[in-house]
């Protein structure tokens, strides 16, 4: 069951750092938020926190996997998650909106 | 055109990719279905869709072989089930050097009859890396030589579509097959580079002795002595000449305990004797390599009368990386979630060379039909042929399988090489059909697809009465993966067929190509 789980997480955390870095750039925004983006602030802390969950999703094939087998499982998982966010981008766009919404609220916060 | 770094790039990536592309897209594609080569082979020879078991005896298992084995055979060996193999495998060379090989049920230790089939792991994995043209082993330099290419075209790929850094993850199929088909090339291009530089490059270290046998002539000299030399030194060996005096067999069961202790709990994978019968006679073990992505080269000698341990070898350095680079691309350990992700990721190569090939016949179909071309018909026909038509011949080549009852023949062909007769005349079918009617060709190449993947499923179900109901409830998932995979490619390719059917009417009724190969170059 935990390793189960733990491939779960693994996978959600790279499809989310896919989907941050998605949203970092310019033409993916205003596909995902229905709205022009303007010169926003928003790629300054949308990079980073790809990044980020990159490095949790690579934290946690390692552990689930050990060194050699866990940074294998990282390259394909990045792999499958980067092609899912690409198609997502193309299909279902708006399933990005959660994290446009976080990263709004984040971004006005103090 | 002018010449600059970037067009040269581009007319390397072009014409590299159009004339090696079709050979590229038939190693792909059978490397991917190699990835499950065990579970191919457990579909189509159905008497070895067993249940696991994990009680071997060996001592129970030499006195079952003994019959089996001729006199004078130099060798006997068997292969201990795994995940992925549920029965012995038992193979011996006779006096003459002839292999005898079947398969044992793991239950009884007795012969299962024998299937009639190269499968996955003899006609699929071979042709991945060997084409099947043995003379002069042609067939691995046209692979070394397409391995070459890909890399070529791996590097000159990224140089021309400059524009998929600021692209990435785009992908707009609802304008046009062009910018869909270029999207999608560059997306699978440029995320899967990891994917596609470690298996193409590690595909030419697996037979660095082949392609670069300079390296080890350079440290060992040329001939048989140093080529024996290498391998001793490199893969291990042990050999000891026969005595001709009958000798005895102690108990392998405790050569394999002894075998476990030494390797910290290591298993073996398989237990091979040499020279059976005879008082020189001894055994050797190997390392399974189940549980690591380095496929060891780990191995134990035992005098087979004392069961006194002889040798023992472990690869050097140099070796284990090598054969850490073998098991990234071998992918002969166990794990579900990365054979599954290996799948999807070779299947997403095969999209990336077929892309290629459909970008490359939309940017001039119109150009050439205005000038009186021939360029695109040909490419075009090559292209359905080795993408459409490798998978079509592929499901015919598993049909056959389901088809043809045991101990067929015709024309001095047994069962196996009518299989794969079956393979290569409808392969060239299609690229005859493609040549023919380039029109219509991608849209019937795909409805034949959909009702061959549908009829194997069916086949199967009738023929050996494991329907996918089943087989899921039995939990024999090789058999029940390989018929829902089929099922998914019945849906896929009757989806695409009425697609392009969609189309061929809408071209009728206007026709208006637009050309964005310009896009590339600037």
């Amino acid at each position: 069951m935990m390793p189960a789980l733990l491939s779960v997480a693994a996978s959600l955390a790279s499809y989310a750092g896919f989907a941050c870095l998605a949203l970092a750039m310019p033409r993916h925004w205003a596909e995902a938020s229905g709205q022009e983006s303007a010169a926003a602030p928003h790629r300054r802390r949308l990079r980073p926190l790809g990044l980020l969950m990159l490095g949790v999703s690579y934290a946690l094939c390692v552990y689930r996997d050990g060194p050699s087998f866990g940074a294998l499982l990282w390259v394909l998982l990045c792999y499958a998650a980067a092609i899912a966010v690409a198609l997502t981008l193309t299909w279902q766009p708006r399933l990005l909106l959660p994290a446009v919404w976080l990263y709004r609220s984040v971004a006005k916060g103090p | 055109m002018e010449h600059t770094f970037g067009n040269a790039m581009a007319r390397l990536h072009t014409w590299a990719g159009v004339i090696l592309g079709g050979l590229l897209f038939a190693i792909f594609w059978m490397g991917t279905l190699c990835v499950f080569d065990r579970e191919i082979d457990r579909w189509m020879m159905p008497k070895t869709r067993l249940a696991k078991t994990s009680d071997i005896s060996l001592d129970h298992l030499a006195r079952a072989v003994a019959s089996t084995v001729p006199a004078k055979a130099s060798q006997w060996r068997v292969d201990l089930p795994t995940d992925r193999v549920p029965t012995l495998r038992f193979s011996c060379r006779d006096g003459a050097g002839d292999v005898i090989a079947r398969h044992l049920d793991p239950a009884t230790y007795q012969i299962i009859p024998d299937q009639g089939t190269k499968a996955g792991t003899g006609f699929i994995f071979p042709f991945h890396y060997g084409l099947h043209l043995k003379w002069k082993d042609l067939g691995k330099w046209f692979v070394g030589l397409a391995a070459m290419t890909m890399l070529v075209l791996l590097v000159s790929g990224v140089v021309v579509h400059k524009k998929i850094f600021a692209q990435f993850f785009t992908f707009r199929p609802r304008k046009g097959v062009q910018r869909g088909s270029l999207d999608l090339h560059c997306l699978t291009g440029v995320i899967g580079l990891p994917f596609h530089l470690a298996m193409t490059l590690s595909g030419l270290i697996i037979f660095v002795s082949f392609y670069f046998p300079q390296a080890q002539w350079g440290a060992y000299g040329s001939g048989e002595g140093a080529k024996a030399a290498y391998t001793a030194e490199a893969f291990g060996s042990f050999t000891r000449p026969r005595a001709d005096a009958p000798g005895t067999l102690a108990s392998l069961d405790a050569m394999a305990s002894q075998a476990e202790r030494e390797w910290a709990g290591g298993q073996p994978y398989f237990v091979r004797v040499w020279h059976p019968g005879d008082a020189n006679s001894y055994v050797e073990l190997r390392r399974s390599y189940a549980g690591d992505i380095t496929m060891n080269l780990d191995q134990i000698y035992f005098d087979a009368a004392s069961g006194e341990l002889l040798h023992r070898f472990e690869a050097a350095a140099v070796m284990k990386v090598q054969r850490f680079i073998s098991g990234l691309h071998f992918i002969q350990f166990d794990h579900w979630t990365l054979r599954w992700l290996y799948f999807l990721a070779g299947l997403s190569g095969c999209v990336m060379i077929a892309t290629g090939f459909i970008f490359w016949l939309g940017a001039r179909r119109a150009r050439h039909a205005r000038k009186g071309l021939a360029g695109v018909r040909v490419v075009e026909g090559l292209t359905v042929g080795s993408v459409t038509g490798i998978i079509v011949a592929t499901l015919a080549f598993f049909a056959a399988n389901r088809l043809l009852p045991q101990g067929t023949s015709f024309a001095g062909q047994g069962r196996a090489a009518l299989e794969i007769w079956t393979f290569y005349l409808v392969w060239v079918a299609c690229f005859i059909q493609a040549w023919w009617r380039p029109a219509a060709a991608w849209r019937e190449q795909a409805w034949a697809i959909c009702v061959i993947a549908l009829a194997c499923v069916l086949l199967n179900s009738v023929t050996t009465g494991d329907h996918l109901i089943r087989t899921v409830s039995q939990r024999t998932w090789a058999v029940a993966g390989m018929d829902a995979m089929l099922l998914l490619l019945t849906l896929l390719a009757a989806w695409v067929a009425i697609r392009l059917g969609r189309k061929a009417v809408d071209r009728a009724v206007q026709s208006g190509p637009v050309s964005i190969a310009t896009e590339v170059r600037s």
